[in-house]
């Protein structure tokens, strides 16, 4: 816990101040998982907001302090959630608008700004991203909690309140999923070296 | 497959460290109070609203009990069960000359 359960109560309690405190201890973390669950860095702090804003007018509801955490990643993972689903239906009206070539020059022009470590790491969020693109938004979020954030199968289920043994199954399949679409993305990329071998 | 796996492993390994906790912006706190007093108001519009439907409808509510307990003017000043009606309209005396005794003369004359 980031912070006491005391000031917990106090924000449950209506306390503006300790609100602020809760927020500012815990905006960091959520501001991250955020990040990597969406993948876009310039929606980030609306969704957190988003988050804080639920938090803040549902926070009277949590039953008790000790369930505050997962609580905390329920709402990240529900507000994450509807920005992914409002995102796709935005992302398929504009990208039919543009052209393939021109979709191509815009990355072209995005990857000329960067070098270096920055451009490895622009190619790895960019992997990740369409590999994740092969599940649903929800396997994608529950997936990424997992074998990104590291939580485990138990957080997991305090989050979700589901049973441990379906979060298995389902975390298993969006895996294979996610594994078969590497393993063709990595065909794609040894083929035109195959040929030239 | 084994391979794939860690390697798949490995990818969501740099995709963690690609993708780091970042800070907040300097506006984000006054903007997440702009958005709870926002929705504050909205809450309170919809309180009052929702106050007002309510007063309304138990304003009606005693409108439509006060007109159903307050009795319908006919127009006519007939008051209490038919058969204090009926009995008012033909006292005893007049029932005789009709031919109509009363119970006590009538068991009388039997006897």
């Amino acid at each position: 816990m980031l912070v006491d359960f005391e000031q917990i109560q106090k924000a449950k309690a209506g306390d503006d101040a300790a609100f602020n405190q809760v927020v500012i201890a815990y905006r960091k973390r959520i501001l991250g998982t955020i990040a990597r669950l969406i993948g876009r860095p310039e929606d980030v702090e609306d969704v957190a907001q988003e988050v804080f804003l639920r938090l803040y007018y549902s926070l009277d509801q949590l039953r008790t302090p000790e369930v505050f955490e997962p609580w905390l990643y329920r709402l990240t993972v529900n507000a994450s959630y509807d920005y992914l689903r409002k995102q796709r239906r935005r992302n398929e009206s504009r990208m039919s608008d543009l052209s393939e070539q021109q979709v191509m020059m815009a990355d072209a022009a995005a990857g000329g700004k960067v070098s270096g470590e920055e451009h490895r790491r622009k190619q790895v969020r960019e992997l990740v991203e369409s590999l994740l693109g092969a599940v649903s938004e929800q396997d994608r979020i529950l997936l990424t909690l997992k074998e990104v954030e590291g939580l485990s199968l138990k957080e997991l289920e305090k989050i979700y309140s589901v049973n441990e043994n379906a979060l298995k199954v389902r975390l298993f399949r969006a895996r294979q999923r996610v594994l078969n679409a590497f393993e063709a993305t990595r065909a794609s990329t040894n083929k035109p070296a195959g040929r030239k071998g | 497959m084994d391979q794939f796996n860690d390697e798949l492993n490995g990818l969501f390994a740099s995709y963690k460290a690609s993708v780091p906790d970042v800070e907040a912006s300097a506006n984000f706190m006054p903007e997440l109070w702009r958005r709870i007093e926002g929705r504050r108001s909205i809450l309170l519009r919809m309180k009052k609203l929702t106050q007002m439907f309510l007063a309304a409808a138990a304003a009606l509510s005693i409108v439509f009990v006060t007109l159903l307990s307050v009795p319908a003017f006919t127009g006519s000043d007939v008051s209490g069960s038919y058969i204090e009606v009926l009995a008012d309209a033909y006292p005893t005396e007049t029932l005789a000359s009709h031919g109509v005794l009363p119970r006590e003369a009538a068991e009388v004359k039997t006897k």
